[in-house]
């Protein structure tokens, strides 16, 4: 797939642009709230007879608390282990038979659950939700052999993963005030000692209807998922929820540093700047400068960094920028690039281009050539967005979980074009800046001559 | 086969690893769901209000009017007609996988990672540039058996004309130049390098070369330090010349086009390839030597490859040994292997099998990745679970359930645009009839316990596996027992 709208972190979907523009009829999308404070949305895909159903919660890695971490992660996987309705395992079995695909995530903002399957089968889906939402088991005897599990997962994903664990660490070093800092599927040692009595704690902390939010797209009318959403998660009580703090950063930490040898043959950089969000920044212009930032410099094999970096001066094998615009708190603006080392770059050589892009950014605005080409690729990527029923419902699920509304998406393409280029130069002077700064060289393991 | 794209994007799995970690973890791969045997007693008094009301049906699905042709050149077209978004997409696939490298490991994936370097009057920058200001997504990747370009594109002409120019040029006309060459070949090299911190990659590597020997599915499709090096760009424009005809092309298409706009597309593109015909099939692989090799590797895990040469895509027997495999270790939770090794042990995070039906025989493989000091024991357990299954075969009510889940699962191969032209080029790509989804449906359906068995004992065997391990050596530790609660079968699903 294209590069181009993931790195411009353009959480794109099904946008309700005029019919000038997609030449197409927009998909009529729903809003409503349960008694018991379920927030329920529903968006009218009539292509093929499938619907998905996601459940996002409010709860994630950045609630947690030092000894602690991993909680939110281990929790969704005991989600599988059985509910009054269903034994351990059970409803996987069931929607299997259905033919039904089903997933679950958890990241630092939310954790998010989710069916597709056949429109006749959308009831079995929110029976078995609203059963696990209201009355979870979570059985000891079935923790501690999944916690053994989460292990292998981190052995997998992490701790075997060089990349992923100077990820980890770096992470940790970039935000030193917020929840963040805390990787999602948990330090090892919180693993070696997480209790099912800390689960419960959790789920019954922030499992509730009143904070979890109901995603249907497919093909369905909003009345029917209406009543089926009543019928099913009608009856689950509102509980009272905790008050979450927004994760805020300090604004300009200082610059920082961290040096980690992996087991790998190419050395590697991480460049990363403590920036707003979307969410905490004063001015949404800004967030959205920042997006187009991005955009311009990965959005594509256009781009600034493999047009400059990757082919033209050959500094790097690989690069790529990222920014989340779309979290609950504070986020990071990332570079990471891996020197080539076929031509012998340095380190400092590649962490020195990196800069020069920066710099350029500064001082000189972007060309309107160079912005009419990430407003194209912004304007396909709404249509090409809408091929997927699942990245639709999970563009709705995540504006909403991290506290901004869906109808964002309304709004996508007039948000960036309010953009102007002195935006970006204003952005890229006020953010690139050392004392926002975390570096990561991650490095071979060193030989030792004995 | 395999799942390596372009140098650049493989490449890119630097950063990959870095957004991924940033993304939240997934609760397992294909699809989620726990086979726990350890049902509490007291459960399921209450039955599913929503399940009792399922009337039984299997559900409808889309249906989808695919359409064929073949080009003035001889091209393959398939067509599907979908108007509901204003785009299209464009796939053309070509016999031009690693299979047809001869002696020269790594050509077709080269050739294929610079079809968007040049053009006449274009750089690589041009075309990016071209592409991108349109809106449009041009993709490309080489695999075992295939390379395969493509393009996504609004549908508006204003848009559609010049995206299609373009790709035409680039994927019948490219100019291969040296400079480009010279960047992408350092990109591989670095790519070999990145790989080497890659245990599940070295194992897989280790494991073509010994079921396929001296066959063209023996090496990567990216090739070797050695190989690549020595390519030349001769070699590029005569592997072009020779595989991207329009006599080897088998072009899809499915969006927001009428017959005679397909048909225009399909006449432009085809005219734009070199002529010539389709190249040969590549020849059947003869049978491995049994055994295990073991890598030698400092991770915490151990990668664990169970496998043996399975069946090409016109076998007979595809219907079967899928349904099968589904039963044994394909897909998700459920699996007598995910039951038995995740579930009942917690021994690893996930564990799958598959057959992977090619042009010649693909192979059948078993995998998973377990703490270093328990992959004796959790090999062994695998093995078992092989074994037992193939001298027992699957219950009435595991293959009941599966055809329930194919069945159920149906609708969802054909819900959007990408998924139904990946469709077509497979379709088109191992020349299978036009009611081919519905066949394989109609042909599973109709499967006996016996029919499963005997065909999963004709081409598997226990004692013929071959296996590679990949980790540190380290002492063994005897496995966790199983959990011992007694198995409990999930609430009936309506027969239908």
């Amino acid at each position: 797939m294209n590069l181009a709208r993931r790195a411009a972190g353009l959480l794109l979907s099904t946008v309700l642009l005029p019919l000038s523009a997609l030449a197409a009829e927009p998909q009529p999308t729903h809003e409503f709230r349960l008694d018991n404070g379920l927030k329920v949305i529903v968006r009218e895909d009539h292509r093929a007879p499938v619907v998905v159903s996601q459940v996002w919660y409010k709860v994630g890695s950045s609630y947690e608390t030092p000894g602690k971490t991993g909680l939110s992660h281990a929790l969704e996987h005991m989600m599988f282990k059985g509910s009054n309705k269903v034994g351990p395992g059970e409803a996987s079995l069931i929607l299997r038979d259905l033919g039904a695909q089903e997933n679950a995530f958890t990241s630092d903002d939310y954790t998010a659950y989710y069916q597709v399957l056949a429109r006749d089968r959308l009831g079995v889906a929110f029976e078995l939700e609203a059963d696990r939402m209201a009355s979870l088991r979570l059985p000891p005897e079935e923790f501690k052999r999944e916690i053994e599990v989460i292990k292998e997962e981190r052995r997998l994903r992490t701790d075997d993963q060089p990349m992923s664990k100077a990820y980890e660490l770096f992470s940790a070093m970039a935000f030193p005030s917020s929840g963040y800092h805390t990787p999602t599927i948990g330090w090892m040692v919180d693993l070696e000692r997480m209790s099912v009595g800390e689960l419960r704690a959790w789920y019954e902390e922030w499992y509730a209807p009143n904070n979890a939010t109901l995603v249907v797209v497919g093909d369905v009318t909003p009345d029917e998922v209406k009543a089926l959403a009543q019928r099913y998660f009608g009856p689950v009580p509102k509980r009272e929820i905790p008050v979450a703090k927004i994760p805020l950063e300090l604004p300009t930490p200082g610059e920082r540093l961290l040096k980690i040898h992996v087991q790998t043959q190419l050395p590697s950089l991480m460049l990363g700047f403590n920036v707003p969000s979307i969410a905490t920044a004063k001015d949404p212009i800004t967030a959205n400068a920042l997006r187009l930032i991005s955009a311009l410099l990965d959005g594509g094999y256009s781009a600034r960094m493999p047009t400059q970096l990757e082919r033209g001066e050959e500094l790097v094998s690989g690069a790529s920028s990222s920014y989340n615009a779309f979290t609950r708190g504070d986020s990071l603006f990332m570079l990471s690039a891996m020197p080539n080392s076929q031509k012998k770059v340095t380190m400092a050589q590649a962490e020195a281009g990196l800069w020069r892009l920066l710099d350029d950014l500064k001082k000189t605005p972007p060309t309107t050539e160079e912005l009419e080409r990430v407003r194209a690729q912004v304007i396909a990527g709404l249509v090409y967005e809408r091929d997927s029923i699942t990245s639709q419902a999970t563009s709705i699920g995540q504006l909403e979980t991290v506290g901004l509304s869906w109808k964002l998406m309304d709004s996508e393409l007039a948000d960036l074009q309010k953009v102007t280029p002195a935006d970006i130069q204003q952005a890229a002077r006020t953010y690139f800046t050392r004392e926002r700064l975390s570096v990561a060289h991650v490095l071979p393991e060193e030989k030792t001559h004995e | 086969m395999s799942e390596r794209k372009g140098p650049r994007y493989a490449l890119l799995g630097l950063s990959a690893a870095v957004l991924v970690g940033a993304l939240g973890y997934f609760f397992a791969n294909p699809d989620q769901s726990v086979a726990s045997q350890a049902l509490d007693k007291a459960k399921t008094e209450q039955k599913l209000q929503s399940l009792a009301e399922l009337d039984g049906k299997a559900p409808s699905h889309r249906a989808l009017n695919v359409q064929t042709w073949k080009t003035a050149e001889g091209s393959k077209v398939l067509f599907v007609e979908a108007r509901e978004l204003p785009m299209f997409d464009l796939r053309l696939t070509f016999a031009a996988g690693s299979s047809q490298d001869d002696n020269t490991p790594g050509l077709a994936l080269l050739t294929n990672a610079m079809l968007n370097e040049g053009v006449a009057g274009k750089d690589v920058g041009a075309i990016a540039q071209g592409f991108e200001g349109l809106g449009a997504d041009f993709g490309n990747g080489a695999y075992r058996d295939m390379a395969v370009a493509s393009l996504r594109s609004l549908s508006d002409v204003d848009k559609r004309t010049p995206a299609l120019n373009l790709f035409a040029e680039v994927v019948g006309k490219p100019t291969f130049p040296a400079d480009s060459l010279a960047r992408i070949k350092n990109q591989l090299l670095a790519s070999f390098e990145f790989q080497k911190q890659n245990p599940g990659k070295l194992a897989s590597d280790e494991l073509f070369k010994r079921l396929y020997g001296d066959h063209p599915y023996a090496h990567a499709s990216d090739g070797n330090a050695q190989s690549i090096t020595s390519i030349t760009i001769d070699q590029l424009k005569a592997f072009h010349n020779k595989a991207y005809t329009a006599g080897n092309a088998v072009i899809a298409i499915v969006g927001d086009l009428s017959r005679a706009e397909a048909e225009a597309i399909a006449a432009q593109v085809s005219a734009a390839l070199p002529k010539g015909p389709s190249v040969a099939k590549t020849v059947q692989p003869s049978e491995p030597k049994p055994g295990a090799t073991h890598i030698e590797f400092p991770s915490k895990q151990t990668h664990l490859l169970v496998s043996q040469l399975g069946i090409d895509r016109d076998d007979p027997d595809y219907a079967a040994l899928a349904l099968g495999n589904s039963i044994l270790g394909g897909g998700g939770f459920g699996t007598r292997l995910m039951t038995e090794v995740r579930e009942k042990r917690g021994l690893t995070y996930g564990v799958y099998s598959g057959f992977s039906p090619m042009q010649a025989r693909g192979p059948f493989m078993i995998n998973l990745q377990t703490r270093a000091e328990l992959s004796e024991g959790t090999l062994k357990l695998v093995q078992d679970i092989l074994a037992d299954y193939l001298k027992n075969g699957p219950t009435q009510k595991e293959l009941d359930d599966a055809k329930r889940e194919l069945a159920g699962s149906f609708p969802l191969s054909t819900a959007s645009n990408s998924a139904i032209v990946g469709q077509l080029g497979a379709m088109g790509f191992y020349d299978l009839p036009l009611d081919y989804l519905e066949t394989f449906m109609q042909k599973s359906q109709d499967l006996t316990t016996d029919q499963v068995k005997a065909a999963m004992n004709k081409h598997l065997s226990a004692d013929k596996m071959v296996v590679v391990t990949a980790g540190p050596t380290v002492p063994q530790k005897p496995l966790p027992p199983p959990t011992d609660k007694p198995s409990e079968q999930p609430l009936g699903v309506p027969e239908h």
